[in-house]
């Protein structure tokens, strides 16, 4: 990264001091929180960095009412501790990006709602976009604003929050933020069957998520996709992990009439507590590929896809280019590594992920890839257009994170 | 009737014969009604003191036939106002007078069943219950069920981003849809999401739940489905105080129990829904909890003690637990006639939709109960208590003149103090006509005019359902938004600062 200026701000109002003074000097700037997710997305196109981190304070927090604000430049972890000590979480299980990407920080709430990074537990609670509440932001039209409110229930105009959320900082600097908070569950268990191959897991998943047991998480790690350690999973053997939450006599419930349905897939195996959560964290923040292990150089692709289909997809995708899959969320999240290719693959992936009804990002990258390939998946033209129509809505001059969705010559 | 609409275009009613004309070439047979008569059923929706017959009614059978009335409306500049059922409570499919009606009730197929991706596609004219009903053999629902959900169609639904008494542990419309297809205000077609759980691009899909009718027509819905609970139990809780039960809420939910539904009603509510359906409702307590769990059984049962205690620990006066099927149904009449209820005790009622935290109940509470007073008119209290949302009704009599007035007066006092206990104007009827002029409680103006800056993304020309939501019409030029053409913006060889 060159020397870029760095606008530390102090508060909102220095935000929206510093957007005005970028508009009219006719600067583009780079929002950043804690830049732990610098690295994601297309290389940005800016004249100045300006740093939230500083904008850390905790306005509001109401354990009784599920309801935390914050500042957007709060730390993800600081966060996740608060919440913890009330024995509170945010249900989405927001990614980690520190073991893939082999950055020192987990960033900040601002960044984790600009990339909408959920978890395991996204196919029962939701993504990040269901737990953000309201907001308040400047917009590339140098304005502060604010859209939805504190409330879980609130239709009071358009729901800006979604669309912030995954925005990967493109429409506004948010400033502060307000999210649903949820209670930790009591109790978890992890049933894994080991061996199966991708079809038949991805048939066992979508049995355990097909039944009424309330299934928190659905993975499979195939064995040549655990490479090294991984959280106590062992490598050698394909592991398919199903995740039941609760409170104690409602997972044992759960856990026993889920062995009868996987019954025929192999032979049941259960962990709990700990053991059960380190696997699961290990899931959410794809250590198989972690930066510090073998497939550390490898680039990395992350796949949305209907559930069903997942495994099939990223099989043939594996196979074809000689890389390896993991795969959340019931087969309807695949990270794929695959070895070095010119264009990271990026043809082969966009064009399969696409034609079974998914879609594709280049998540891990070097920079100059990623400047010279399609990082986020072409759009239908239609589609393109009003995506970037919404952009001139919100930043007409193209001030914040310029090119890192789509390169210059793409978007027209 | 406060409430003003845009004033009629005199040119395009003026051209009437040739709009019908032209919408006959475009959905032949009986799917252009433009008879007076004929156009009664369409000139209010569920907000009824509000009436306007459209100019003329099209029903299109198919996606390209929508596309073709709205370039037609696009190119002519005459308005379009979407309609699905038409029982929304805030007026958001009220007719336009200049206006084209474009009900979507044709669009009755559901599309495809898909159980292993726990999906259902489906036409937005199919009623919320039929999706339910078309997957129930699989033991599978579609969650949000509001209780219009005989009559609602899922369109609606995600136009109202409607919710239900489930919502609060299922989520609203919107946490439970997956992907569409709209009908933008030029004709073109655009697709978002699908069957995954994320679509490229912008969150569109979060924006077009809750749009009221102003950005697209849909006209294709892909929803998630879910499983039937395994069994389902009810609390029902009396209580000597609003305060009392208040509590009583804040601590289920604040000791992580989050029910599949938790209502409660005030004395007026209770007398009217006992006298109306015989539920067996205990008459002498100033609040009644429904709180029902689903889940496992062993969840169920573990779950149904523990509210007990909490209920008891707040001076509960009665708690009565179902213990089959029929009786917590029978629970639930009361609380689902609740509505028709108080009509039978009222010739009139304004239904209101304010959302506030839920450790403000109490207080919101002795809120409603001055301006009662203070407005001379009786206030019956049912809410969705879990999330906050409250439906004070309003009982007036039009018949009686500035009844009516004195009423929306009171309604609009109530949103005031809902925003001013941290809460907002509309947790799931949303705004239409109703609380459109309210809007300036909750936001600035450049709130409004970045909301309005969407828009002009998609309808750039204000065509689609004007004169909803937002209280000043501003044209896309006044806001500052910059044409784009076929994705260029215009004049792109200008620098761009
Ligand atoms: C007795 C009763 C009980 C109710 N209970 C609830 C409840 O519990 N929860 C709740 O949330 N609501 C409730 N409602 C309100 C209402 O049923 C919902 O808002 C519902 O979602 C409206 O659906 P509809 O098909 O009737 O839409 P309409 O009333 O026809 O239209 C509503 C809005 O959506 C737009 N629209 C409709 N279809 C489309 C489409 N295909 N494309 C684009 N825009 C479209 C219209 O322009 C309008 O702005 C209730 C209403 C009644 C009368």
């Amino acid at each position: 990264m060159m020397d870029l200026d760095i606008l530390k701000v102090r508060d909102a109002s220095d935000v929206e001091d510093a957007v005005r003074a970028a508009l009219a000097a006719g600067r583009p700037l780079e929002i950043v929180g804690h830049g732990s997710k610098r690295v994601l997305g297309r290389p940005v196109d800016a004249a100045a960095v300006l740093d939230l981190s500083a904008l850390a304070a905790v306005t509001l927090y109401e354990p009784h009412e599920l309801v935390l604000t914050v500042a957007a430049g709060a730390a993800l972890t600081d966060v996740v501790t608060l919440l913890a000590d009330h024995g509170q979480q945010l249900a989405f299980e927001p990614m980690d990006v520190r073991p893939l990407l082999g950055g020192e920080d987990a960033g900040t709430i601002g960044g984790m709602l600009g990339a909408a990074l959920s978890g395991p537990r996204r196919i029962k609670a939701g993504g990040a976009r269901d737990h953000f509440l309201g907001f308040s932001a400047v917009s590339g039209f140098g304005e502060t604003f604010k859209a939805g409110g504190r409330v879980v229930k609130n239709v009071t105009g358009y729901d800006l929050c979604k669309l912030m959320a995954g925005s990967w900082g493109t429409l506004a600097v948010m400033t502060e933020v307000t999210l649903k908070v949820l209670p930790k569950a009591e109790a978890e268990t992890t049933l894994m069957l080991r061996g199966l191959d991708a079809a038949t897991a991805n048939r066992a998943m979508t049995a355990a998520l097909g039944s009424p047991h309330d299934v928190s998480g659905a993975a499979h790690l195939p064995a040549s996709g655990l490479r090294g350690p991984c959280a106590g999973l062992a490598a050698g053997a394909a592991t398919t992990l199903v995740r039941v939450e609760g409170i104690d006599v409602s997972v044992a419930d759960r856990v026993a009439a889920l062995r009868r349905e996987l019954a025929g897939f192999g032979a049941v195996e259960a962990i709990e507590g700990e053991p059960s959560k380190a696997a699961w964290q290990a899931i959410r923040d794809v250590v198989p590929f972690a930066a510090g292990g073998a497939l550390g150089a490898w680039p990395v692709w992350r796949i949305v896809c209907p559930p069903a289909r997942g495994c099939a997809l990223g099989e043939e995708l594996a196979r074809e280019s000689g890389g390896e899959a993991v795969y959340d969320c019931g087969g309807g999240l695949i990270w794929l590594a695959l070895p070095p290719l010119p264009d990271a693959g990026a043809a082969l992936v966009h064009a399969r992920a696409g034609a079974a009804g998914g879609h594709a990002m280049l998540f891990r990258a070097a920079a100059p890839l990623r400047a010279s390939v399609a990082v986020f998946p072409p759009l239908a033209s239609g589609l393109a257009a009003l995506n970037r129509r919404v952009k001139v809505g919100f930043d007409p001059h193209d001030l914040f994170n310029r090119g890192r969705l789509h390169a210059m010559t793409e978007a027209s | 009737m406060s409430i003003l609409m845009p004033e009629f275009d005199k040119a395009v009613m003026a051209r009437r014969g040739d709009i019908v004309t032209a919408l006959r070439a475009i959905v032949p047979g009986e799917g252009v009604i433009c008879e007076s008569r004929e156009l009664v059923p369409y000139e209010t929706d569920g907000l009824t003191a509000y009436r306007q017959p459209p100019l003329v009614v099209v029903l299109p059978e198919t996606t390209a036939q929508v596309a073709a009335v709205l370039r037609y409306c696009h190119d002519n500049g005459i308005k379009v106002v979407p309609r699905g059922a038409g029982t929304s409570l805030s007026g958001g499919a009220l007719p336009l007078g200049d206006g084209v009606l474009l009900g979507l009730g044709k669009f009755k197929r559901i599309r495809d069943i898909d159980f292993d991706n726990r999906v259902v596609v489906t036409e937005p004219g199919v009623t919320n219950l039929a999706i339910s009903q078309a997957v129930a053999h699989a033991g599978f629902y579609y969650a949000p069920d509001p209780s219009s959900q005989i009559a609602c169609t899922i369109g609606g639904n995600v136009a109202e981003n409607a919710g239900g008494v489930h919502c609060l542990k299922y989520g609203v419309t919107s946490n439970n849809v997956l992907g569409c297809e709209i009908v933008l205000m030029n004709g073109e077609i655009v697709r978002i999401g699908g069957k995954g759980c994320e679509q490229p691009g912008y969150d569109l899909l979060g924006v077009v739940n809750g749009s009221e009718g102003l950005l697209g027509v849909i006209t294709e819905i892909t929803v998630r489905i879910l499983q039937k609970p395994a069994t389902a139990r009810a609390l029902m809780v009396g209580f000597a105080s609003v305060e009392a039960a208040g509590a009583c809420v804040a601590e289920v939910i604040g000791g992580g129990i989050i029910p599949g539904g938790m209502e409660m009603m005030d004395r007026l509510a209770i007398h009217a829904a006992e006298a109306f359906v015989h539920a067996g409702y205990p008459l002498d307590v100033e609040a009644l909890l429904l709180v029902e769990l689903d889940g496992p059984v062993a969840e169920v049962d573990a779950l149904i003690g523990r509210v007990e205690a909490i209920a008891r620990g707040c001076g509960a006066t009665t708690v009565q637990v179902s213990h089959s099927e029929e009786e917590r149904l029978l629970f639930w009449a009361g609380r689902k006639a609740a509505f028709p209820a108080v009509g039978r005790i009222s010739p009139d009622y304004l239904c209101m939709d304010g959302t506030i935290p839920r450790g403000k109940l109490p207080e919101a509470l002795a809120r409603i109960r001055e301006l009662s007073v203070k407005y001379g008119l009786q206030v019956a209290n049912v809410f969705h208590a879990g999330d906050g949302n409250l439906h004070p009704l309003i009982l007036y009599d039009a018949n009686v003149p500035g009844e009516m007035d004195r009423a929306e007066a009171c309604g609009a006092d109530i949103l005031r103090a809902c925003v001013d206990l941290g809460g907002v104007l509309t947790g799931e009827h949303g705004v239409g006509i109703e609380k459109r002029d309210l809007m300036p409680t909750m936001f600035s103006e450049i709130d409004l005019k970045q909301q309005q800056r969407l828009k002009c993304a998609f309808d750039s020309g204000g065509l689609l359902n004007p004169g909803k939501v937002f209280p000043t019409l501003h044209c896309c030029a006044e806001l500052g938004y910059m044409h784009v053409h076929g994705g260029k913006l215009a004049f792109p060889d200008l620098p761009r600062f």
